[in-house]
């Protein structure tokens, strides 16, 4: 029987359970933020032969000098196997080398589509939208080309949307058979969402986003009351287990002592 | 046929088909190397990536000397844009961004941009939406003399009803593939660890876009924390990252990246950083007088970068050097002046 945490936020749930979705010896691309500290915990846990790939450049480096603030800062290049720049970065995500990518987002739509561009209309505002985020950065690029996705979201209703402001990274499209394959890409698209209240998968058939597990404390109901869009509820849906008294402790007294990521909001 | 931001691709060749790539001493001061390569008007390219290697000494020369109309071209920035949205937020009259071709503009870690959102919710740029790996792409093809390249992402976007990427169908495998046009600024601003007096650069770290970028540009300026001797930089042939005759200038500014990280010398200064985008954030909820006040003390009431760290208590700046856990540059050089 585990020693679980009874003190643990929803921030650290989702860096846990972000952490055991990955597996040991894939290769990782990691976005800014929550992912580099799941992918951290996970090096320490159970995957210590997981290889991150930062987009800046650096690709195997060890995560043992610091939480990196920046995927471009110089603590994702300790002890490196291979060091470039952003297109040698991304290249390797085209031609395969890159198993999952690991990103966030301000919108999520049911097919897996992510917006970190803009609030408001589009494209009418695009040129002066209502609110404006930072811009796709790399997470595109692994939406498309990695060959899955991992993406952690905060649970609120306005962020899962039947239809969301604008499509920075694309996850299943529109849903139609192959609409990944007929649009060019060659990943192929969303495997989880993590968020602060359920982790979620998609249906192979209509690549509708369904419930897979409830974090402790969340229902079906509290869970799909918090989406903004109709899930899918198989039968199957289980309760996935809290974090451990360690695991709490490393992202803690470890990985994020200053809490850069893991006490702050996830993404504007 | 597109509009060209900064050259096309035919000038750009016919460019630099008539440039002197002589290897000639290129040092210069700062004052000088702006008033001669930045011009209004210009597509300016941004080096660095977030705040890594920000040329925010070359930055913060061009909002001292002001430039209108600018076109920005990055992937991910963070600080060095924040200081032309700030002059531009202060006084359009003296500094101003026309255009940005960028995939992210924030701070990572720490925050949002405030200022992105000051002038793009008042509609004060013009914007053109990529991703990281395009932006870097389009430098790429600029930098090898074609004028677009195929790439895979982020097809299925919405960027692409907005910026100028054309999808076709692959002559090759009939599937759709995406076409970026060439990017070439007129100016590409870049600070790295060591340079040599011809120009010739070893970053360290990762190399970022920045030689892609110098490449791709009509002019190259640099910044370099140290000028090494020429016989050293040539020791490590495959260490150069960008070759003297992409360069224009040269000027050595030691933490010409501050405050952001530059690998192997200092890290993140979280708190300078903090203090400038508080006062960002102070002026897009409607109070500019603490940016002007951070201006006033930073910038304009400052001749150099040396002045602006003699502003900097030195407890602060051990700091950021003794935190840096990026690899030390060698030692077995001797530092020119």
């Amino acid at each position: 029987m585990a020693n679980y945490s009874e003190d643990f936020t929803p921030q650290e749930m989702i860096v846990v359970a972000g952490s055991k979705t990955l597996i040991d010896n894939k290769v990782v691309f990691a976005g800014t933020g929550l992912p580099m500290v799941a992918i951290t915990l996970a090096q320490l846990t159970h995957g210590p032969g997981i290889v991150p790939v930062f987009e800046a450049g650096a690709v195997g480096p060890e995560l043992s000098r610091g939480l990196p603030l920046s995927v471009g800062g110089s603590r994702t290049t300790y002890k490196a196997n291979y060091l470039l720049g952003l297109n040698s970065a991304f290249e390797l995500t085209q031609r395969g080398f890159c198993d999952f990518g690991f990103i966030g987002g301000a919108e999520i739509d049911p097919y897996g589509n992510l917006n970190s561009t803009m609030m408001g209309r589009f494209p009418e505002d695009y040129q002066k939208p209502k609110t404006r985020l930072p811009g796709s950065g790399g997470a595109s690029d692994m939406a498309c080309s990695c060959e899955r996705t991992i993406i952690i979201m905060v649970h609120e209703p306005r962020r899962f949307a039947e239809k969301i402001s604008y499509i920075t990274s694309p996850g299943y499209l529109d849903g139609s058979p192959n609409a990944r394959w007929r649009a060019g890409l060659v990943g192929q698209g969303p495997y989880r969402v993590i968020t602060t209240k359920a982790v979620m998968g998609f249906d192979d058939e209509t690549k509708r986003m369904k419930l897979i597990a409830t974090m402790p404390g969340e229902t079906v109901n509290s869970v799909q009351d918090a989406t903004g869009f109709k899930l899918i509820i198989p039968d199957d849906v289980y309760e996935f287990e809290p974090p451990t008294v360690e695991e709490v402790r490393l992202i803690r007294e470890v990985i994020d002592p200053q809490g850069y990521f893991v006490r702050k909001k996830i993404k504007e | 046929m597109i509009e060209w931001t900064g050259l096309s691709p035919d000038e750009a060749r016919q460019f630099l088909a008539n440039k002197d790539k002589s290897k000639r001493d290129k040092r210069m001061s700062l004052k000088e190397a702006v008033q001669k390569f930045v011009k209004d008007g210009d597509n300016v390219g941004v080096g660095g990536f977030v705040n890594a290697r920000q040329p925010v000494a070359i930055v913060h020369e061009i909002i001292r000397q002001g430039r209108k109309d600018l076109t920005l071209s990055f992937a991910s920035a963070g600080l060095g844009p924040e200081y032309l949205a700030g002059a531009m937020a202060l006084d359009e009259s003296k500094n101003s961004i026309k255009r940005m071709e960028f995939a992210y503009f924030a701070h990572e870690a720490f925050g949002i941009s405030p200022l992105l959102r000051y002038l793009t919710e008042n509609n004060k740029v013009e914007l053109e939406d990529w991703s990281n790996y395009d932006m870097s792409a389009r430098l790429k093809a600029g930098s090898i003399g074609i004028p677009f390249i195929p790439c895979r992402s982020p097809l299925g976007s919405d960027m692409l009803k907005t910026n100028r990427a054309k999808v076709i169908d692959c002559p090759f495998t009939g599937r759709p593939i995406m076409l970026l046009p060439a990017s070439h600024p007129n100016v590409a601003i870049i600070h790295v660890q060591e340079a040599d007096i011809y120009g010739n650069c070893r970053t360290q770290g990762p190399m970022f876009t920045c030689p892609e970028m110098s490449m791709a540009s009509a002019h190259t300026i640099i910044t370099c924390d140290r000028l090494i001797e020429h016989d050293d930089m040539t020791r490590f042939p495959n260490r150069v990252t960008i070759p003297f005759f992409s360069v224009d200038a040269v000027i050595e500014v030691p933490f010409g990246a501050f405050p952001g990280n530059c690998n192997g010398l200092y890290y993140f200064d979280e708190k300078h950083t903090a203090e400038f985008r508080g006062a960002c954030e102070k002026l897009r909820k409607g109070d500019p007088t603490p940016l002007q006040n951070y201006y006033d003390t930073y910038i304009f009431g400052v001749e150099n970068t040396t002045e602006l760290i003699n502003k900097i208590p030195l407890s602060q700046i051990q700091y950021i050097q003794k935190i840096e856990p990026g690899i030390r540059l060698d030692a077995g050089y001797t530092v020119l002046g």
